[in-house]
């Protein structure tokens, strides 16, 4: 149970090398989007040169926008499983991904209303599926294990101000969600399925302008392929971001209130990178090279 | 209009109640072979000396492992729609398919992981890969068939733009991630620690001691299941349906109002009540239960 004894303290330090490295690297991926960016004309003359930039702007944001969300979700892994610590007791990068492509079903559905209602739509679907989860986490904790909340890295709940010590059963960090845990996973699940959402729209929007041109196709035709397309990008760019704010935080968090929760400022920059990179490669499949 | 929507209420209470038979059916396979976060235990425990007959398929997490299923079955499906098929019978021939994957890992999964415990005595018990096996195989089968119809229905009645193979990944990880939370603790604490004191967590000195005996002969898998889909399964099962029925009831009904902002209003509403539910249960915890140890009057 080393996860449980791990201390935050480890491998929690800044580097400003590595996040000086990381944002010449997302400039550098920015620069060659923004190269490239007036090629896709090519098969799409009406649009604005600058377009498949947005779109990697868009992409990148979201990206962030996950990887961000992702710190909020209470996760206690193996540990949690057996009451031994908070938190619900699956991985970070999974549940992260389990709330957030639910999110991103609805943003999806309510793609033609507009993007601004899309992307809150897909954050309210990745809210709604981690409130029920953490709803019946706790439930399963009171009712069916007779375990109450507690916190094993706050005296108080920030939140209500409940006592979290004393709830905590002899040798365990503590077990289920406390109420900031449960507000925790309901705001990552909102940031994730928004950020999952916009990756979807911008790059919908790019493959629905340029695959006609490029296959020689309709739009109508082009449709099944630019949506299944811009799906799978969208879910990869989710898995590859739950996963590096999962190491981020070694595997298992509380929430917000976790000593751990500061580190996001690292998971930014790599998000950030990574998802420079993955959706520099979405949108060079719609460039002439 | 009126016939539209009341058609696709009945598809989302079908959809609902598909995803409620898959969610419960989904937490009863992982349980049986011990999937998810407490195989961490199923794999401890022979090295620290507690030999066991307990099945053992960490595939991967349920999450993955049923996206990839349940994509599997959902792809297989669309393709013998596509070769003109019915759609009852391609549904079932992709999930049968999809089942055998899951049966293929389940084997080499449980023979690799025990035969890894060779150095601390544990041997590979072939009874029990010939019993558990096809009873992981039937639950997931159920699992997959369930969550593969209900994106048919999501992508042909609902009309989601989502190509089939896309949503059964989607609502396969969805499963995943709802069955694993709920139902892992009741398994891994309540189950395998049956030998703890009853509303407590497990004290971490007593890892690896799981609980190896029923009331006759040696406990399997079997009897696992049996237990945790009382509760555990049931509420896994409560907790996929009111997620997918949930989504799909506020899409349908209020997406048309206010030019898509009725949809979201009603889902943060949703969200709201779930928040109040949540700090119910929590405060009724604190009042029933009590604390464990004296209230101590300065805290930091």
């Amino acid at each position: 149970m080393s996860a449980v004894a791990a201390k935050p303290a480890a491998g929690g330090a800044m580097n400003p090398t590595a996040m000086a490295v990381g944002i010449v690297m997302l400039l550098i991926l920015v620069g060659i989007g923004y190269m490239v960016s007036p090629m896709v004309l090519t098969y799409a003359p009406a649009i604005s040169p600058t377009f498949a930039l947005m779109a990697l702007l868009g992409v990148i944001i979201g990206g962030v926008l996950i990887g961000f969300g992702t710190h909020f979700v209470p996760v206690g892994g193996a540990p949690a499983a057996m009451g031994q610590a908070p938190g619900i007791a699956t991985g970070v990068a999974m549940l992260a991904a389990g709330a957030g492509l639910a999110g991103l079903f609805g943003g999806a559905w309510a793609a033609e209303l507009g993007m601004v209602i899309a992307v809150v739509t897909g954050g309210v679907g990745g809210g709604l599926m981690m409130a029920i989860t953490c709803m019946m986490v706790n439930f399963v904790y009171v009712f069916g294990m007779g375990i109450p909340s507690a916190s094993g890295k706050v005296a108080n709940d920030p939140i209500t101000g409940d006592s979290q010590a004393e709830y905590k059963s002899q040798g365990t960090e503590g077990h289920g969600l406390p109420f900031i845990s449960f507000v925790g996973g309901v705001i990552g699940g909102i940031l994730g399925g928004a950020g999952g959402t916009l990756i979807y729209l911008e790059l919908l929007s790019l493959y629905e302008e340029t695959l006609p041109g490029m296959m020689q196709i309709t739009p109508a035709q082009a449709m099944p392929i630019a949506v299944s397309a811009a799906g799978m990008f969208a879910v990869g760019l989710f898995l590859v971001n739950a996963v590096l704010t999962a190491y981020n935080i070694t595997g298992t968090i509380e929430g917000p209130h976790d000593p751990k929760f500061k580190r996001w400022p690292r998971a930014i920059v790599a998000s950030a990178v990574a998802s420079a990179l993955c959706g520099l490669v979405a949108i060079l499949i719609v460039v002439p090279l | 209009m009126v016939a539209n929507i009341i058609f696709g209420i009945g598809i989302t209470a079908l959809a609902g109640a598909l995803a409620t038979v898959a969610g419960s059916s989904e937490d009863t396979e992982s349980n049986i072979g011990s999937q998810g976060d407490p195989n961490s235990q199923v794999q401890l425990a022979p090295q620290m000396g507690f030999l066991h007959r307990i099945f053992n398929k960490a595939v991967a997490g349920e999450p993955p492992a049923y996206g990839l299923w349940c994509c599997l079955g959902a792809g297989l499906a669309w393709a013998f729609m596509a070769m003109q098929i019915n759609p009852v019978l391609a549904i079932v021939l992709g999930s049968v398919l999809a089942t055998f994957v899951q049966g293929v890992y389940a084997t080499t999964a449980y023979v690799g992981r025990t035969a890894s415990l060779a150095k601390f005595g544990q041997p590979v018990y072939v009874d029990i890969l010939k019993s558990m096996t096809s009873v992981t195989m039937a639950h997931a089968f159920i699992a997959i068939f369930c969550t593969v119809t209900l994106c048919h229905l999501i992508n042909t009645a609902l009309g989601h733009p989502f190509p089939l193979p896309l949503l059964g990944l989607i609502w396969g990880i969805a499963l995943g991630a709802a069955g694993s939370a709920t139902g892992n603790p009741y398994y891994g604490k309540e189950r395998q620690y049956q030998n703890q004191k009853f509303g407590a967590g497990v004290p971490i000195s007593a890892s690896g001691n799981i609980v190896r005996y029923a009331e006759a002969g040696e406990r399997n898998s079997l009897d696992n299941g049996f237990f945790t889909h009382k509760i555990g399964g049931s509420a896994s099962g409560i907790c996929f349906g009111l997620i997918v029925f949930l989504e799909l009831w506020r899409t349908i009904l209020f997406e048309q109002v206010g030019a898509g902002w009725g949809a979201i209003i009603v889902g943060v509403l949703i969200i709201l009540i779930f928040t109040v539910i949540d700090r119910y249960i929590e405060v009724w915890a604190r009042k029933n239960y009590g604390p464990y140890t004296e209230v101590k009057e300065v805290s930091s």
